[in-house]
């Protein structure tokens, strides 16, 4: 796995190779080459003699082997390994080579000698024999074919088997089913009947009312109830049979306003404050003639609900965030610039590039305006609505994040899994749309979750301690989006999941025994897809909190409840907040500036007369007024973080950075070799690794505990130390790209490093008639 | 403003968790000590008024001596002077133009060192503590108003300006604090001692002893069969510019070395700075080839050139790098100078780097300067600071340095380098590529090595560049060469955080100290300058303070990555602003959570973990001692079976 590959023992020619030796033979291969299928899959079409390209300019490290479509990924299986060792964390359900069809995004055929190039969609004809073959994946992958050697009509068949089966029509065909199906029909009585529950996680699903119940509990929600008006999803198609509501609601309030709601949507509690304040969610109202009333109405139960009866604020997410549409174009357009466009041709540009793509803008907003929520929840000590036409799409990133941000809970491994679980996969996002597992429509595509990740990413590169899992999980978890057999990722809300279940059984008439229940299973079981070993990548070995095994001095620390309770009474007096955001008591919301800057008057410095005339351009000073928010964000900075309360990310553009691991990682020229951030990793690692050791030792020291012989944890560590109080270098494998590795992805020399003479092209741009006055004066 | 109504009396309610103060250096409260203490940092590294992290940077308040700390007077508006500072005058009534707060009313006080602001309205009390050495030029501004009111800007090198502003004087001759602070400012300029001269401090450690020429030469096992260690230049009469102790080729006379340098700008000839241990490539140094428009060619140089190649059996290359763009190179032809031309030099490949001259540089970081201070536009950030294209230079120069490295580590060829004079870019070149190349370098002390050899003793001209209490502001010879090549290394910090042993507060606290003007590390601006100058017997040694306190400035991270070889990807890509220096002054900012923090936590863990286990070996070696020589007599006691690991 991550043991360094021994080099094939060959014959090693110090000459370099002939240029004819280009083409090497390929040798008839000893061992029959075949695809490790899955339970349920099946191969659909498969040629041999295909050549797999590791580098772009020279073909003698290409791997020769078969190219195989089957109905759940594009496999190529050889015999060959890579001349340069790489580490690429393995996946069980998939091999070194795999790429499963859901991640494949464009199929594109080449013609070399006819110069022609087709990209191929779902049952198309392809008129040329094609020489190459390659796919764009949506983990930025780029990985390129060569059928100089098959046979053309084979390649041509699975060129156009993987088209066809990256498009299945239905989300039936996508292949989680055909597995599960497969397990079911074929267990006996080994238990493991595809029926099973949740798996070894202890990730709450919220989908029965004990977890919501738990929640309620968790955050001290007495006010809340959960409410089961949507058992059988009679009242709302998108919402989750169970939701949380205001206790001053009736079943039968509830029942007779969900009409009037854009989807049936009814406003659902999301999290409690530990001040009394709530964060919910809602739709828009769409009955014109309804909306003022229930709009009181609503927010006279969130009200009610509010232990100091604190008052109600609503965020118009519509207004005040890019739409769904600008953030997937945004996302294209890092993309190109990332992977796509040729290595040192953006290398000039490539900081006004990354702004052109408005990405970091957008990451930016989405966090801007959830700093925004938690200052009124916590500062203003004031229960918020998110409300956004359906509520589905913006509102699940804001809601997430206000949580991680105001709840030490979600930046643990289990609650951050349980924040996905409750606030995208059963709060109706549509994964199966928004992902576009069956390629329908680039319209509904958007990388929401992908953008919230990021924006998780930013918070943990700005306070690497508060998280109990790392950016490798992240990137981990993104990836699993384009592994088509978990539950989390495939569906657009609860019933969706629930009609295509059922519709899947029916098909396949299958009858469910008493008590058997027959689903795909989440992500959250990671047994799935990596042995326990590789499982401790995910574990952040410097998190401060209750997870922690080490150095954690002592008492557990629990939730700061009142940190800056000194906020509400200072501004209880102020005028209206106004940007972007409507007390709802106090009228109709305004029209809402983007930049939310306009405070009100109250707020403006008041400078003397003496400042004001001395205002000049060479000292300039601070002219934009600062809104609460900025404020309450100011004073928080001004005072240490702490990894269990409150976090606050740092909202100035040069704090902001690229996710470089999960954008940059399959860039052969931006990897550093040995270096990177996850070197630091591995030194504190090592580190904790002998602490751990070191606990093992007192705990045999002082015997086993009565009764019970302790168990014998795994190490939470991934990277172990070698001799106490000894740290070594990282390790040849570690990189800047680890635990991925570029090598045998894009069409590119894999060379190691950046090729120095690309990155000088010389000093053309700012060469000015003074700098060479300069130079000879 | 609402005057300490609005955030500043909500600031206080957490006064007692303040870390930095908007854009002071330290700020006080009111809190008892031990409680502001046990937040930060161990008392004894703390200044007495000081619990900000920003404090940390600011120069002065680290080199406090620990035995200096005194009760402080709370009500205190004057600094707490450093041996050998004297207040030369004060004025109340002063206000300081915050860009982040609006305008501020207190006291000012003028040291022969500092400038001290002190705000008493503010809760906590804002204070301004500012060594006069980064002042780059003081200036009033705009006419005497109606009102009487006169207002002065400073203009700092440590990407800041100040502004200032108080009642005209009623007695016409009284002279303002400002035109005094002047006086103290540039005492260069006013025939004044600069304060390094008269600081008085006392370190447990003598940091001009860490560099020494012929240990170092010595450490890289020179002189060996190929390199000799010449005292042509003991007198400096070879090139005043240069060390008194040279490498040179073992067989090149010293009567050819003064051909040699005849024939190089200023006389800086090729002299080896680095040697690889193994293969025996090396770095060597010199200025431009003084060929002129003629193409004027010299035997002794290209003999000397050949004899750099021969002694490095490996290759039968060398290679030229001459830091300049090509056609900067070229024009300086018309001024005697230019580059070696391939047919004269045989096997010897001449490679230009593009980096640009000083000019370039100092309006680069001007434009930094620009777009970061006070305040960063938010929606174009990232094309603002492109187009100032200062990490296009930092690029430029590690791709530069990579080159070099990359020749000499994986090519085992020799290499030359040099640009006009050798002292600004070819230090840069020279020093990261042997910090790529040598682990050695990338500790704390081999740092200064590095610093103290390549940047020192072979003449980068900081007083020059620098302006050390020199007011002509406008002077062309400014440059923050110096300031790129640490930004560099921050870089390659970045890159790979647990290759360097010293951290990014190392760093800053270099450059803070390069304007300060507390030590004398930095005046000068050659070797042959500072022994006339006798500076390490009129003041003291930056690395002085830095090695008293090690801790401070320690990466804990570090791991010795056994001599491997760093390769820097030098992409844009990777290449990042270092907010942590040039974003400094805004009060947005605030230094990330430290991991440092973190792993000094788990070492502490680790260290008692380590004695509890120790504990309760020994117990359990004499229980096992006693209970064997008792077997008999006490059947009852039960001891658990431990394996002790001894």
């Amino acid at each position: 796995m991550f043991t360094v590959r021994p080099l094939k023992p060959t014959f090693k020619s110090y000459l370099p190779p002939l240029q004819t030796d280009v083409k090497k033979s390929p040798h008839p291969p000893v061992k029959k080459l075949e695809a490790t299928l899955l339970p349920g899959e099946i191969v659909v079409n498969e040629v041999n003699f295909v050549r797999k390209c590791i580098g772009a300019e020279k073909s003698h490290d290409d791997l020769w082997g078969k190219l195989i479509c089957t109905n759940f990924k594009v496999s190529f299986v050889t015999h060959e390994a890579l001349a340069q060792p790489r580490f690429q964390v393995s996946n069980r359900l998939l091999g070194e080579h795999d790429i499963p069809l859901a991640c494949v995004d464009q199929v594109v055929t080449v013609n070399d000698a006819k110069g022609k190039k087709k990209v191929l969609g779902s049952n198309q004809k392809l008129k040329f024999n094609p020489s190459e073959l390659v796919l764009y994946c949506k983990d930025f992958r780029i990985v390129r074919f060569s059928f100089d050697e098959a046979g053309p009509e084979g390649a041509k068949k699975v060129c156009l088997a993987i088209a066809h089966y990256s498009r299945p029509a239905d989300p039936q065909l996508l292949f989680g089913f055909e597995l599960i199906g497969t397990r079911y029909l074929d267990s006996t009585e080994d238990g493991l009947n595809g029926a099973r529950p949740a798996g070894g996680s202890q990730t709450p699903l919220f989908a029965c009312s004990s977890d919501w119940d738990r929640e309620i509990k968790r955050t001290g929600a007495a006010e809340w109830r959960v409410c089961s008006v949507n058992q059988g999803y009679g009242v709302s198609p998108s919402l989750p049979e169970f939701f949380v509501v205001p206790a001053s609601l009736a079943d039968q309030d509830l029942r007779q306003y969900a009409e009037a709601f854009s989807g049936q949507r009814l406003p659902v509690w999301c999290w409690n404050h530990p001040n009394g304040s709530a964060l919910t969610r809602m739709a828009d109202i769409t009955d014109p003639h309804q909306q003022k009333r229930l709009d009181q109405r609503i927010c006279n139960a969130v009200i009610k609900s509010h232990p100091q009866r604190g008052d109600v604020h609503k965020a118009d997410l519509d207004k005040n965030l890019p739409s769904i549409q600008e953030v997937h174009s945004s996302l294209v357009r890092l993309r190109h610039i990332c992977v796509i466009d040729p290595f040192a041709e953006t290398e000039e540009k490539w900081l006004s590039s990354v702004e052109s793509s408005q990405w970091l803008d957008y990451v930016r907003t989405f966090l801007k305006h959830s700093c925004d929520v938690v200052y009124i929840l916590e500062g203003l000590n004031a229960s918020v609505i998110l409300q956004e036409e359906e509520g589905r799409d913006l509102s699940c990133v804001v809601a997430s994040l206000v949580q991680i941000m105001a709840d030490p809970h979600f930046r643990s491994l289990s609650g951050f899994q349980s924040l996905v679980q409750k606030e995208w996969v059963m709060a109706g996002y549509r994964f199966l749309d928004r992902c576009n597992h069956l390629k329908k429509s680039d319209k509904e595509e958007s990388p929401l979750f992908l953008l919230f990740l990021d924006c998780v990413w930013q918070l943990m590169n700005q306070y690497p301690s508060a998280f109990e899992f790392t950016e490798t999980y992240l990137a981990l978890l993104s990836d699993s989006m384009w592994v088509p057999v978990f539950s989390t990722f495939l569906f657009n809300g609860p019933k969706h999941h629930a009609d295509t279940m059922h519709d899947f059984l029916e098909d396949k008439k299958i009858t469910l025994g008493e008590g058997e229940e027959l689903c795909l299973p989440p992500v959250w079981d990671w047994s799935q897809q990596l042995s326990v070993t590789d499982q401790a990548l995910f574990n952040n070995p410097i998190y401060v909190g209750k997870a922690a095994p080490y150095a954690h001095n002592g008492a557990v620390k629990s939730f700061r409840r009142t940190k800056h309770k000194t906020w509400s009474s200072t501004l209880r007096g102020a005028p209206p907040f106004q940007t972007g955001w409507s007390s709802t008591l106090r009228g109709t919301p305004p029209a809402l500036a983007r930049n939310g800057l306009q405070g009100s008057p109250g707020t403006l410095p008041r400078r003397n007369s003496l400042a004001a005339q001395l205002k000049s351009d060479l000292f300039p000073v601070r002219d934009v007024p600062e809104s609460p928010s900025e404020r309450f964000a100011r004073d928080w900075f001004s005072g240490p973080a702490d990894p269990q309360g409150l976090l606050l990310p740092q909202l100035l553009p040069s704090h902001l950075a690229l996710w470089r691991l999960y954008f940059l990682r399959w860039v052969p020229e931006a990897v550093i070799p040995r270096g990177g951030p996850v070197t630091a990793v591995h030194a504190v690692s090592q580190l904790a690794h002998e602490i751990e050791t070191l606990q093992g030792r007192l705990r045999r020291y002082k015997g086993p505990p009565p009764g019970t012989p302790p168990p014998a944890e795994p190490s939470r560590v991934f990277f172990k130390a070698g001799s106490l109080s000894e740290p070594s270098p990282p390790p040849e494998f570690l990189s800047s790209s680890f635990p991925f590795s570029p090598v045998g992805n894009l069409c590119r020399p894999n060379l190691r490093g950046t090729p120095i003479s690309k990155l000088l092209n010389g000093a053309k741009t700012w060469l000015s008639t003074e700098t060479l006055a300069g130079e000879t004066a | 403003m609402e005057t300490s109504g609005s955030m500043d009396s909500l600031g206080s309610k957490r006064s007692s968790s303040r870390q930095a103060s908007v854009d002071s250096l330290s700020s006080s409260t009111s809190t008892s000590r031990s409680d502001r203490s046990a937040q930060t940092k161990p008392p004894s590294a703390m200044s007495s008024d000081s619990v900000s992290t920003s404090a940390e940077l600011s120069p002065e308040l680290k080199v406090r001596p620990k035995a200096q700390i005194k009760i402080p007077n709370e009500c205190k508006e004057e600094p707490q002077l450093l041996p050998g500072e004297t207040v030369v005058d004060i004025a109340k009534e002063v206000m300081y133009i915050c860009p982040f707060r609006g305008p501020l009313r207190g006291t000012v006080n003028v040291t022969n060192y500092r400038l001290f602001f002190r705000c008493m309205d503010q809760e906590p009390v804002f204070v301004l503590d500012l060594p006069l050495g980064v002042v780059s030029r003081v200036e009033k501004i705009g006419g005497a108003s109606s009102r009487g009111d006169v207002s002065y800007g400073l203009v700092c090198k440590d990407m800041r300006n100040l502004r200032f502003a108080h009642k005209q004087s009623e007695d016409a001759l009284k002279k303002s604090i400002f035109e005094v602070l002047m006086k103290y400012a540039f005492p260069v300029s006013n025939g004044l001692p600069i304060f390094a001269f008269e600081y008085g401090q006392v370190f447990p450690e003598n940091g001009w002893k860490v560099y020494d020429a012929i240990a170092e030469y010595k450490r890289q096992g020179i002189p060996n069969e190929s390199w000799r260690v010449t005292k042509a230049n003991d007198h400096y009469e070879l090139c005043d510019t240069y060390p008194s102790s040279l490498a040179v080729p073992v067989n090149i006379p010293d009567e050819d070395i003064r051909r040699v340098a005849a024939f190089r700008a200023k006389g800086r000839i090729p002299v080896l700075s680095w040697i690889h241990p193994e293969s025996q490539a090396t770095v060597t140094r010199c200025s431009q080839p003084m060929v002129g428009v003629n193409g004027k060619r010299s035997k002794e140089d290209e003999k000397y050139l050949q004899a750099i190649m021969d002694a490095n059996a490996q290759s039968h290359k060398l290679f030229i790098f001459d830091a300049r763009p090509s056609v900067n190179a070229a024009a300086n032809k018309m001024k005697g100078g230019g580059y070696e031309s391939e047919d004269a030099y045989q096997n010897a490949e001449l490679v230009f780097l593009d980096i640009h001259n000083i000019h370039v540089m100092r309006e680069s970081l001007r434009k930094l300067k620009e777009v970061v201070y006070p305040n960063i536009e938010e929606p174009h950030w990232l094309s603002n600071l492109e187009s100032t294209h200062w990490l296009e230079h930092i690029k430029l120069i590690m791709a530069g340095a990579l080159r070099i490295a990359d020749k000499v580590e994986s090519g085992k060829t020799s290499v030359v380098v040099h640009c006009s004079d050798g002292w600004d870019r070819t230090a840069q070149l020279t020093s990261l590529s042997m910090l790529m190349l040598d682990g050695f370098y990338r500790t704390t002390r081999g740092f200064q090595v590095l610093l103290e050899k390549e940047w020192l003793s072979f003449g980068h001209r900081f007083q020059l560049r620098i302006g050390h209490g020199d007011k002509n502001h406008t002077d062309a010879d400014r440059s923050p060469v110096f300031v790129q090549f640490i930004d560099c290394v921050w870089q390659m910090t970045r890159q790979f955080p647990a290759a360097f042993e010293f951290n990014e507060n190392f760093l800053v606290t270099v450059l803070d100290h390069l304007y300060s003007g507390l030590f004398g590390t930095f005046l000068c601006n050659s070797e042959q300058q500072r022994v006339k100058e006798e500076l390490p017997k009129r003041s003291m040694s930056l690395w002085s303070f830095i090695n008293s306190q090690l801790e401070d400035f320690s990466n804990p991270l570090y791991v010795n990555y056994s001599n491997h070889v760093l390769f820097p990807v030098v992409s844009l890509r990777h290449l990042e602003l270092w907010v942590g220096y040039y974003v400094r002054w805004n009060p947005r900012m605030r230094p990330q959570e430290p991991v440092h923090q973190r792993y000094k936590e788990l070492l502490a863990r680790r260290a008692e973990l380590q004695r509890r286990v120790e504990e309760l070996q020994r117990e359990v070696t004499n229980r096992s001692a006693s209970s064997s020589s008792e077997r008999a007599g006490s059947p009852t006691r039960s001891i658990t079976p431990v394996q002790t690991f001894v």
